[in-house]
């Protein structure tokens, strides 16, 4: 226990301290720092820009589940009716963008879609024209597509691991009862894979409030601002050197987070208890 | 075949199209000289960008940084998770539901916030532009993750085995060096291919420590872009930077879906 409190500590705890306590100060250089109390803060609260910036981090995050869960679990659906050898295949295929160095996930995508790489010239071809850097929809457009093409694995293989290891005595169940598809997939397999997705909804709805490098890589928040997400502001004030309103910023977006993650471990405890009383 | 096996084949061959499209034009570029240079015109075909990597010491040590970091940080998240993920496996005390909750909430902390902090604390321990202080500092979110697995597979085993081995009078050092750790060598294996994913694909971090040495891989990809991006030698790279990671999906193939299981 011990090493790894420490380790966490000196990693993790003491930063965090560390931004707390500079949130509330204005920093022009690391030894010429003022205190300011909550100013940052009301500035943050007050600016349109910091608004308009959350609802659209928020868009996004509900476009990404509402595209990515649905489809991971549909193809891990499909893997489980597939022949094993072809399922492991696919699986393995489907974690390899997972090893992308997150920096590389546009520029592979950029690279494709330049006008002489197969992706834009098929463009081309079908007539179509993908102005990613002027037109806000395709923006939004190319920012999902490189999404899901990064993470669907993640939602497939959790999902297909936790269809896996399902009993095949409530199939045979199911089908003594006749149950329809359609009941077999809401009573039977939601349930048994949702402890599998709850983590898969976690880890993809934080990281895709907080995606920073692929949105910077293609169009660093542009057309005017139309993909700025939260953390693309909080990318913007570290670089121009504004500590105390980055380190208040970042204290918000910490925030965030660890609502998020208590609200989701209460919901999953709450539900727990629940399931735990019926049985 | 029947009407709608054929329907899914032809989705999951859609699919697969899909997720390698990207890395087939990569390849295709890797192998393409996209800047006519010394005699050698644009659009040939061979291993000219690969030749070009080995020739640019930059390039080269990036990628040895990269591993180092890399190897370390496993080294730490297994040395550290180890003994932690026992304790919360084996024993119930007070603040370990706590402490599960910290883990979660650091494991998705974006490092976007924690960066200025940690380059300033680092630079005074003099950890800048070191493989340590990359190694470190990615325990963040990998500690978190070793403890998830660790536990789980320890959780796995009897308590009965434990107890054997201290009733032969062997310390608790003794036990984890000469049973616990080869009883758990599968786990150990998870563990460490997540680790090596989740910090070799780390940027933010990587990026905020290394200001004039020990520049990661993924930094010297980035550093490539430029007005006139030699988009040949940027594929051969990323290419060059995938393969550890493709090695070590084949190799936890069977296992991989076990990272991901998490305890609160």
């Amino acid at each position: 226990m011990l090493p790894a409190a420490l380790v966490m500590i000196f990693v993790a705890v003491a930063p965090m301290v560390t931004v707390l306590n500079y949130s509330f100060h204005d920093i022009f250089t690391l030894d010429d720092v003022f205190w300011v109390g909550t100013e940052w803060y009301e500035t943050i609260v007050s600016s349109p820009r910091f608004w308009s910036s959350l609802g659209r981090s928020a868009a996004f995050s509900s476009l990404v589940l509402m595209i990515q869960l649905p489809l991971g679990i549909g193809i891990a659906l499909m893997l489980r009716r597939a022949r094993p050898r072809a399922a492991n295949l696919m699986l393995m295929c489907l974690a390899i963008p997972l090893v992308v160095p997150t920096n590389m996930v546009a520029g592979l995508w950029l690279a494709l879609l330049r006008p002489e790489g197969l992706g834009g010239q098929a463009l081309t071809l079908f007539n179509l024209t993908l102005d990613y850097k002027f037109t806000a929809a395709h923006t939004w457009g190319l920012i999902l597509v490189v999404d899901t093409w990064h993470w669907l694995g993640l939602v497939v293989i959790l999902a297909y691991a936790g269809l896996s290891s399902i009993s095949p005595a409530y199939y045979q169940a199911a089908a003594i009862d006749s149950a329809s598809r359609l009941a077999v997939f809401r009573w039977i397999e939601l349930p048994q894979i949702s402890g599998a997705l709850w983590i898969v909804l976690l880890l993809r709805l934080v990281d895709s409030f907080m995606i920073y490098t692929e949105v910077m890589t293609i169009n660093a928040g542009g057309p005017r601002d139309a993909t700025t997400f939260l953390s693309l502001q909080l990318g913007e004030e570290i670089k121009g050197f504004s500590y105390g309103s980055a380190a208040a910023r970042a204290m918000v977006n910490f925030l965030f987070v660890l609502t998020l993650v208590w609200v989701f471990v209460k919901l999953r405890q709450s539900k727990d208890s629940a399931g735990s009383k019926v049985t | 075949m029947s009407r709608s096996g054929l329907l899914r084949t032809l989705a999951l061959a859609t699919l697969a199209a899909f997720i390698l499209l990207p890395f087939l034009q990569a390849v295709e570029l890797s192998f393409t000289v996209t800047l006519g240079v010394d005699g050698v015109p644009a659009g040939t075909f061979g291993l000219h960008n690969y030749a070009n990597i080995l020739a640019t010491p930059t390039l080269r040590d990036s990628f040895i940084n990269s591993v180092t970091y890399v190897l370390l940080n496993v080294i730490f998240c297994l040395a550290a998770g180890l003994p932690a993920a026992y304790g919360l496996a084996r024993y119930t005390f007070v603040g370990d539901r706590h402490f599960l909750f910290f883990l979660l909430a650091f494991r998705v902390t974006p490092p976007v916030v924690l960066s200025l902090p940690i380059f300033i604390l680092f630079a005074r321990t003099g950890l800048v532009n070191t493989p340590v202080g990359i190694a470190l500092v990615h325990c963040v979110f990998n500690l978190p993750i070793a403890i998830w697995i660790l536990e789980s597979f320890i959780t796995a085993i009897p308590r009965s085995f434990d107890e054997m081995a201290f009733i032969d009078g062997h310390s608790r050092s003794g036990f984890f060096m000469r049973f616990l750790i080869p009883a758990l060598a599968p786990g150990i294996a998870v563990t460490a291919f997540f680790c090596f994913i989740f910090s070799w694909v780390e940027v933010v971090l990587a990026r905020t420590l290394t200001v004039t040495g020990g520049k990661p891989i993924t930094q010297a990809i980035s550093s490539l872009f430029s007005f006139q991006t030699d988009w040949g030698l940027v594929m051969a790279m990323t290419i060059f930077s995938l393969v550890p990671g493709v090695m070590m999906i084949f190799f936890v193939r069977n296992h991989i879906a076990r990272g991901f299981v998490v305890r609160t």
